[in-house]
């Protein structure tokens, strides 16, 4: 069965600095993935990679098959590759409600839609009600700079979901988030990939991405290290070995964030 | 209504419809320092054509308009692909060699000017304005409008989210030249003469300015831009005379020189644009304001305080 | 002959240029700010100069003074000036959102400085160009035919001495080492332990400096100044900038000289009024095809991307 999206033999060089060498998973449909790796590793390059901000040096990125590394990245997100931001990257002088439908653009984009007003048109109403499922229906027209970091976070979220995607890539997608707020999001993205969209989550937390993904990407230094299900990253000697260091490789950790 | 104020509400107009063509490019993310230049498009397109052809009035504007709006089509992909600095400067040197063709050449009347036969009285230009006005607040009610406020908070994600940035930005610019273009075009047939002195680069300042402090978030900015600075020399009327004197006693002048009193109109336009720069850089009229209001408005009717 | 004349005059009148394109160069440089100010610095040396050698001090507190000293206080104004600019444009500076206009907030006060400083100039002085009582003998050589003006030469040397010294005060001193290191990244170099606060007024002092000199040196070699004299300099240096690279010194020496050379021969052979296309058509086209000029990098003034 051909996964939904993979990477093969892709690489990334900026300058003699290579970021990303020889990296290949699948990431099967309906799945939730996990991208992990310790800072630097180049897990916001393989977003960057995936969405078209970056073009592989080597390599090849399928989606349903299709090679899409030629695809100009304003239209990757109409084939159905949506993310989030590391640093959450909202448009701060817009609306919440503005904000959001700027997801909509790659179903909107036709010139009728481009040329209509929002103020009641169906665009509209489509955000509020995603919105105020999201309990974030306070304030729609509250701009968006003013606003606390959690509430931005989950804007964020909304607003990749809103293009309907088939992939939803989150970076980082409970940092700074509480106990409490991380066991809301793992129900919510358990909700969403049942809804049929597939998950790659960049994140720290461990435990989270142990709840929510089953299977996980493990990179370090550009290099991929492990590619297997969440439950046995832990025992993995390359990925002990990477998070802390050779002496401690071959013992458990409960955590390795 | 007298000639006086027909005179200034017909600058009004012009001032109002000459903004919202700058308002386009900067709300996009693009300061404009040109539009002096787009301006003088259409004020000497409609002036040759009146002056060599006599066409009627809604056929020279209507050119003038047209060539405008091309000249920032075509002018806008070259220019796009410079950044920053180097932007705005592009667009003050086009002003500039459009004033400096237009100065050299016999057709368009030199350094000596062209007379505009047709004459249009107030009602035209403020028309002209209602309608402009009411189109760019519905532009900005689109999801172009959307995509315009967006490239200029963050072009690298309004294109990932599917968004044709260049072809906004493009556009934005086409359409802001055509309006300054018209601006230009109402300007040379309510006041029958056109020299290219009145489109010099200070011109292209005065509007930049005035549109910033106006705010350019939303269509509201612009008309209040416009408004205070089209006002401002009939507010300054009142105080003029201590503030002259303040400024002898300061220089140590002994008397009134040959002082333009329209000097102090551009000092006071200067001195708000440092503060605001300082003190509130997005204008006055800003999202958060707009919005502040309507909310306060759509709950006024539900009784309730949030 | 008359074209070598020409040519002369030209350097001369580029050496003009040379000055405040290497203010506005030195700005863009280190502090990624196009300041629009600097041509109304030129202009404040030569009005504030001849005011005080036609008026003396203000307040009654001297007669006129000599033309020297004159222009020593011109330039010190200008100086002064320059530091409330800094105060206004840069000191308050705060970068919230890093968006596109963002960057531009300095370059957008520095246009309201020129309006306000330009036309206050105009309330005080009026519009009228006025003759400024430099030296009164006629100090002109005439070396075969060519007519060289003592004080042209001495304003060449000058300049040239400010690019020299210029040059070594930012590869050689401490001062400079800060200059260059804000200019590669602000914040880096305030964590290395620049003090930002004490480096950034000195690039305006020197602007006020290079304007001022420029100003002084304008009004002793044509004898005449006005409140517009800034507009048309600003132009040319700007253009010169633009040409020889944003940011760099010797390449806003070339392009001063190059603007110069044009605009002479510009008017020698098609009339003063194709200056401006000439010069400003140029501009245009360096922007479009080569930006970063003759010996600028392609990462300045870009603004925060």
């Amino acid at each position: 069965m051909t996964a939904l999206l993979s990477l093969t033999n892709v690489s990334k060089n900026f300058g003699g600095l290579a970021v990303i060498s020889d990296v290949s998973f699948d990431v099967p449909a309906g799945s939730r993935m996990a991208l992990i790796g310790p800072n630097g590793a180049g897990k916001t390059t393989i977003f960057n990679l995936i969405s078209g901000v970056y073009e592989p040096s080597a390599g090849e990125i399928r989606l349903e098959g299709q090679e899409i590394s030629a695809i100009p990245s304003r239209n990757r997100i109409g084939l159905g590759i949506a993310r989030s931001f590391q640093n959450i990257r909202l448009m701060p002088h817009l609306s919440v409600l503005e904000n959001v439908m700027l997801g909509q653009q790659a179903r909107a984009g036709s010139l009728a839609n481009m040329l209509s007003p929002l103020g009641r048109s169906k665009w509209r109403r489509e955000a509020e009600d995603l919105l105020d499922q999201m309990g974030l229906d306070t304030f729609p027209g509250e701009v968006v700079a003013t606003l606390p970091y959690g509430i931005r976070k989950k804007i964020e979220v909304v607003r990749a979901l809103v293009a309907k995607p088939k992939i939803l890539m989150l970076d980082e997608p409970a940092a700074g988030l509480n106990n409490t707020e991380t066991a809301n999001l793992k129900d919510f993205l358990m909700k969403i990939a049942a809804s049929g969209v597939t998950l790659i989550v960049v994140e720290h937390d461990m435990s989270l991405v142990r709840s929510l993904c089953d299977h996980a990407v493990v990179l370090n230094f550009g290099e991929k290290i492990y590619d297997g299900p969440t439950a046995e990253v832990q025992n993995d000697p390359h990925v002990l070995e990477a998070y802390l260091g050779t002496r401690h490789a071959g013992k458990e950790a409960t955590d390795v964030a | 209504m007298s000639g006086y104020w027909a005179g200034i509400l017909t600058i009004l107009a012009i001032n109002i419809i000459f903004a919202y063509g700058i308002f386009l490019p900067v709300a996009t993310g693009q300061l404009n320092l040109g539009g002096a230049g787009f301006q003088a498009i259409g004020a000497y397109g409609a002036a040759f054509l009146s002056a060599s052809f006599g066409l009627p009035v809604p056929v020279t504007i209507g050119v003038g308009m047209l060539v405008a709006g091309i000249t920032g089509y075509l002018i806008a992909f070259p220019l796009l692909r410079t950044r920053g600095v180097y932007l705005v400067l592009a667009t003050f040197a086009f002003a500039e060699v459009v004033a400096g063709l237009i100065l050299n050449s016999d057709t368009f009347g030199g350094a000596m000017g062209l007379s505009v036969p047709a004459f249009i009285d107030w009602h035209v230009a403020v028309i002209a304005a209602t309608v402009v006005t009411v189109f760019i607040f519905y532009l900005m009610s689109t999801r172009f409008g959307l995509t315009m406020r967006a490239a200029h908070d963050d072009e690298v994600v309004t294109d990932l989210m599917g968004v044709n940035v260049r072809g906004v930005q493009v556009a934005a610019f086409a359409i802001g030249g055509a309006l300054a273009g018209l601006a230009g075009g109402l300007y040379a047939h309510s006041f029958n003469f056109v020299e290219i002195q009145s489109f010099n680069a200070l011109v292209s300042i005065y509007v930049l300015l005035y549109v910033l402090l106006g705010g350019t978030q939303t269509a509201w900015g612009p008309l209040a831009g416009a408004t205070f600075f089209t006002l401002l020399p009939e507010a300054l009327r009142t105080i003029l005379p201590a503030l002259k004197n303040s400024v002898y006693w300061l220089a140590g002048v002994e008397g009134p020189v040959s002082a333009p009193d329209d000097s102090w109109r551009f000092v006071i336009l200067g001195a708000l644009t440092i503060a605001m720069m300082v003190l509130r850089p997005e204008g006055l009229i800003t999202r958060t304001l707009i919005e502040r209001i309507g909310f306060r408005k759509a709950n006024a009717g539900k009784g309730a305080v949030a | 002959m008359l074209l070598i004349q020409q040519l002369l005059n030209g350097v001369m009148l580029g050496s003009v240029y040379v000055t405040v394109a290497v203010a506005f160069t030195l700005t863009i440089g280190v502090l990624n700010f196009l300041n629009f100010t600097i041509p109304t610095l030129f202009m404040l040396a030569g009005m504030v100069g001849w005011a005080l050698a036609y008026w003396g001090l203000p307040f009654g507190l001297s007669g006129p003074l000599s033309w020297p000293l004159a222009l020593f206080f011109g330039v010190v104004v200008s100086i002064l000036a320059s530091l409330i600019v800094e105060r206004f444009t840069f000191r308050y500076l705060k970068t919230k959102y890093g968006d596109s206009t963002e960057h531009a907030i300095p370059l957008v006060s520095s246009l309201g400085f020129l309006l306000v400083l330009e036309n206050l100039v105009r309330i005080g002085y009026g519009t009228d160009a006025q003759r400024f009582p430099g030296p009164s003998a006629d100090l002109t050589m005439n070396i075969g035919g060519i007519f060289v003006r003592i004080p042209q030469l001495v304003s060449l040397f000058l300049v040239v001495l400010i690019v020299v010294g210029l040059t070594w005060l930012l590869k050689r001193s401490r001062i400079g080492r800060g200059l260059r290191a804000i200019a590669e990244n602000p914040d880096a170099a305030n964590i290395l332990g620049v003090d930002t606060r004490r480096v950034v007024p000195i690039v305006f002092m020197l602007t006020g400096l290079l304007c001022g000199l420029a100003g002084a040196l304008f009004a002793v070699n044509y004898g005449e100044v006005s409140p517009q004299m800034g507009e048309d300099i600003g132009t040319k240096a700007i253009a010169g900038m633009v040409v020889g690279g944003l940011g760099s010194i010797w390449g806003a020496v070339l392009g001063g000289l190059i603007v110069g050379l044009i605009e002479m021969l510009t008017i020698h052979f098609f009339g003063a009024d194709t200056v401006q296309v000439a010069v400003w058509g140029l501009l245009l086209l360096t922007l479009f095809v080569r930006p970063q000029g003759l010996f600028g990098h392609n990462s300045i003034g870009k603004g925060k991307l």
